[in-house]
């Protein structure tokens, strides 16, 4: 078991997280049962007043939940310098069954949380809140997300053994190995670059044509998409190693970060995307939502892009 | 513009006695029209005047405010009905005692993230309105009766709203004071401003830019 | 924001409370984070002068002394730049009731430490008589001194017969936690207390011309040599880093403990509504104000109150640990020599620790006033103002 400090202080902040989603749990269910925008009895407005207690929490949980989070990455790619064979995250994240799970399940919890706060900001906006049911709801099940995801972090620091060697990204990631991963490495590369941004000019095509529902199906696709050529292409012209294929190491000093900023615009472009989807909204905001969307997208596939054609400015060949 | 339909109100303080503060109260208020309350103390003016404001709700019946139902909003939209359209001057002025004058009549405007422009202009105005600007730094609780009485029309008048109401506000006045507040009356009602004063202070009766006098006995109009 | 700022203030004592038991915390948590990197930081440059390989017999698990022929064997192995034969062990002396590192040089041999190779090349390690002399460490000087030691030192030999080493010298090293308890002389002056034979050496140090080779060697080592323990640079970082880590961790570990205090001590300083404040909540909503405004000045006022705090916790830490050097809590974390080395706590800013007790603090506070804050802003309206 590591107990170093970063890792300690994540487990305190879990269980910080735990005990008052436990209270927030205890009220939606409650609130879930027995709201009724109607009643003018006690029982309503008591459950009125708690609805501000478990939304305040919520919020509490996601603002803190967030930057957590890169310090969660942060301790991963700390950890790795202790753990035999790990030259960065993806290591620690492979030294046990549950690493990927972990990172998975935080990633799926930040969307839900992050899509409960806007659920929950249209419906503050309507007098009849008519979402509230809803939104209660959806937390009750994100509640067991999260629960799950606590539960899974402290099992697999604990299952950490130090004295065991791992592998590294280049071979967890590699098109030689026979994980499921590498599958889709052995996709050829204009079909992924294809793919990539055929997604993308779908997503700007729907932007002007203002349908939602597509738009934000094409945002879904987009993350899978992003994900898969980030590590199997762009990745590599990050590293300017064909073989590094490593959604972790960029992460790190020596590529100047740039995977949080890379992380970061891909998160909130798609996340705004799905939003203008799955959120009813006043027109307003769902342009706002648009806007943001295409605009942090765009990001993304800019910066992104810049990698490869630099590279190929530079030294005249491509990797 | 207001309306009040088989209103009743009734609180318990305790768990063995139950106040029945408003028995069944029908009434109607037309937009600008400046009425009065009167009944002593006890009688149920104050809980009128509590749920014109939303800040209490019926135990039965509808308060209809600009054809809202305002008897069933929740908290949140009760505030935000209150910040829109109420200016409410308190028996004790609930003024903040420590803060400046200006700090004071700002209140109201702090959650509308005002830029400090627009924010100012609307505190110049009122704080000229009712002649109180020359203490603007003052702290509070140094003011007399009378100027502290003004920041609380100011406060009350700084958001700009439809309805003023008045909880007896010249019950720690003297005549002086109070003849004041019945000018400053005027000058409210000119800008057409629907006005509700509860009061027993009969400088109040028969005054003739009042439009209605409402007598209210036990909970009851009788009048 | 304003508003909270001025409430705040307007909170005085309570603030100051607060503010000052959050301070304390921070600033215990930042110094006890940053000796430690400091720590961290000086070992690591001692250890980057350790030799990449060492090869040490053990007999019945115990270390002991392995024979010097051994180095010609060593030297055959591919990707070795370089074998050495170390001589080297402790001196207790008594009186002092401290240890000394007694290190053996040859001047015509390759040093395993930069600094020793310049001692090696600086001093004459023969007095004009053909005497034995040593160099002496600042540290084991004023042990010496103290025992009225000046020019020359008596070291008892295993028989129980004295050998007279001369003191030619005092040095200085780069890192002090090495140099202050060292003593430098010749092998053979060595060899001569320790009652060590020609034949045979305390460990071999191993150079690799190719550090990425280090591990490949190493497992050659241990195959050819299965009652030797082979003990690599990495291995020996690995081994600090975890140690500085479960120290850290059990101070950690205690520190949830003040932590959790903490929490109930705000927790219940927050919730102690005085009727001022439920007041002026009453008179704020009567205003317009929502829950929802009363919730975000709260938060303000949380978070100014608890951001602030660990600045200010993080300052003093700042200064008390590279300032003053730490006095009391250093003492917990140096335990591992016995002669207490002072050495200077060096400036590693690190932005990671900051983080790191940010993190332990601030989140939690504003936790603990998350209820408090919500009974605050949930009060009704009507019952305080009446």
């Amino acid at each position: 078991m590591i107990l170093s400090p970063e890792v300690l202080t994540l487990f305190i902040l879990n269980a910080l997280f735990a005990f008052f989603a436990l209270i927030a749990f205890v009220l939606s269910v409650k609130i879930f049962l027995k709201w009724d925008t109607n009643a003018t009895d006690q029982t309503q407005y008591q459950l009125e007043k708690q609805s501000f207690l478990s939304a305040t929490i919520i919020k509490y949980i996601f603002i803190i939940k967030v930057p957590l989070f890169l310090f969660f990455i942060f301790t991963m790619d700390k950890i790795s310098g202790i753990l035999p064979g790990a030259m960065c995250a993806a290591g620690v994240v492979d030294a046990t069954a549950y690493g990927v799970y972990l990172i998975l399940l935080k990633i799926l919890n930040l969307y839900i949380f992050a899509y409960w706060l806007v659920l929950h900001n249209e419906d503050m906006k309507h007098e009849t809140q008519p979402y509230t049911k809803m939104k209660f709801g959806l937390f009750i099940v994100a509640f067991f997300l999260l629960m799950s995801e606590i539960v899974l972090e402290w099992v697999m620091f604990s299952a950490i053994d130090i004295q065991k060697v791992v592998d590294c990204c280049g071979v967890i990631y590699s098109s030689t190995t026979s994980s499921y991963i590498s599958m889709l490495f052995r996709i050829q590369t204009p079909l992924l670059l294809a793919a990539f941004y055929g997604n993308f000019a779908l997503i700007v095509l729907f932007y002007f044509l203002r349908k939602k529902e597509i738009f934000a199906l094409f945002n879904a696709t987009f993350i899978i998409i992003s994900l898969i050529t980030l590590i199997s292409f762009f990745g590599t012209y990050i590293y300017e190693l064909p073989t590094h294929r490593c959604p972790f190491c960029f992460l790190q000093k020596e590529y100047h970060y740039v995977g949080y900023v890379l992380y970061i615009f891909l998160f909130i472009g798609t996340f705004y995307g799905l939003v203008t989807g799955f959120v009813k909204a006043s027109k307003s905001d769902v342009y706002r939502s648009y806007k943001v969307s295409m605009l942090f997208t765009f990001l993304y596939v800019v910066l992104l892009s810049i990698y490869p054609l630099f590279y190929y400015i530079k030294n005249g060949v491509w990797l | 513009m207001i309306e009040f339909k088989g209103v009743i109100k009734s609180y318990a303080p305790n768990k063995t006695t139950v106040v029945h503060a408003l028995n069944g109260i029908d009434l109607s208020i037309k937009e600008g029209e400046v009425v009065v309350l009167r009944g002593a103390s006890g009688s149920g003016k104050s809980s009128i005047l509590s749920l014109i404001a939303a800040l209490s709700k019926p135990t039965s019946g509808e308060v209809i405010v600009d054809t809202k139902k305002i008897s069933k909003l929740s908290d949140n939209f009760a505030s935000l009905y209150r910040r829109d359209n109420i200016g409410f001057i308190f028996q004790k002025y609930n003024l903040i005692p420590n803060l400046s004058v200006r700090d004071n009549i700002l209140l109201p405007l702090v959650p509308l993230n005002l830029n400090a422009k627009e924010a100012q202009a609307k505190l110049q105005s009122v704080m000229e309105m009712f002649e109180i600007g020359h203490k603007a730094d003052t702290i509070v609780k140094n003011l007399s009766g009378g100027e502290q009485q003004r920041v609380a029309i100011a406060r009350a008048n700084v958001n700009n709203p439809k309805i003023i109401l008045a909880d007896e506000p010249t019950a720690n006045l003297d005549e002086k004071l109070s003849l004041g507040f019945i000018e400053i009356l005027k000058e409210l009602k000119s800008l057409k401003k629907t006005i509700v004063i509860a009061t027993h202070d009969p400088l109040f009766f028969g005054l003739d830019f009042v439009d209605r006098e409402i007598e209210i006995h036990n909970g009851s109009i009788v009048r | 924001m304003e508003y909270a700022i001025n409430a705040l203030l307007r909170q005085k004592y309570k603030s100051i409370f607060i503010s000052v038991v959050f301070v304390v915390l921070t600033f215990l948590l930042t110094s006890v984070f940053f000796i430690v990197n400091s720590m961290k930081y000086e070992l690591n440059s001692t250890l980057d002068a350790l030799p990449q390989i060492i090869l040490q017999a053990t007999k019945g698990g115990k270390h002991y002394d392995i024979e010097t022929k051994e180095v010609a064997n060593i030297l055959e192995i591919e990707g070795v730049s370089d074998a050495v034969a170390r001589v080297w062990g402790y001196y207790y002396f008594q009186n002092a009731g401290v240890n000394f590192s007694l290190v053996g040089i040859d001047s015509y041999e390759t040093q395993s430490k930069e600094s020793l190779s310049k001692i090696a090349q600086s001093y004459e390690l023969q007095t004009q008589e053909g005497q034995p002399s040593m160099l002496i460490g600042e540290g084991v000087q004023k042990i010496m001194k103290k025992n009225y030691y000046k020019n020359y030192f008596n070291f008892i030999k295993n028989d129980g017969s004295f050998k007279r080493v001369e003191i030619a010298g005092v040095f200085e090293s780069e890192t002090e936690l090495e140099s202050n308890d060292m003593i430098v002389m010749s092998k053979e002056t060595l060899r001569d207390i320790f009652e060590m034979p020609e034949s045979q050496a305390t460990d071999i140090i191993i150079k690799i011309a190719n550090p990425s080779e280090i591990s490949t060697v190493a497992s050659k080592l241990k195959l050819m040599y299965p009652n030797c323990l082979v003990i690599t640079k990495e291995d020996l970082k690995v081994s600090y880093e975890n140690i500085f880590n479960y120290k850290s961790g059990v101070f950690l570990a205690l520190f949830v403990i003040a932590l959790f205090t903490f929490f109930i001590i705000i927790y219940d300083k927050v919730s102690g509504l005085s009727s001022e404040e439920k007041r002026e909540v009453g008179i704020l909503k009567a205003l317009g104000w929502r829950i929802d405004d009363v919730l975000k000045e709260k938060f303000y006022e949380s978070f100014i109150l608890s951001f602030v705090s660990y600045i200010l916790g993080v300052i003093l830490a700042f200064a008390f640990v590279y300032t003053l050097q730490a006095p009391l809590l250093r003492d917990i974390f140096i335990g591992y020599s016995e002669l207490k080395p002072s050495f200077e706590l060096p400036f590693v800013f690190d932005i990671q620790t900051l983080f790191l007790v940010f993190f332990l603090s601030v989140p939690i506070y504003i936790a603990a006033t998350i209820i408090p804050s919500w009974r605050v802003a949930t009060l009704e309206s009507d019952e305080v103002i009446r």
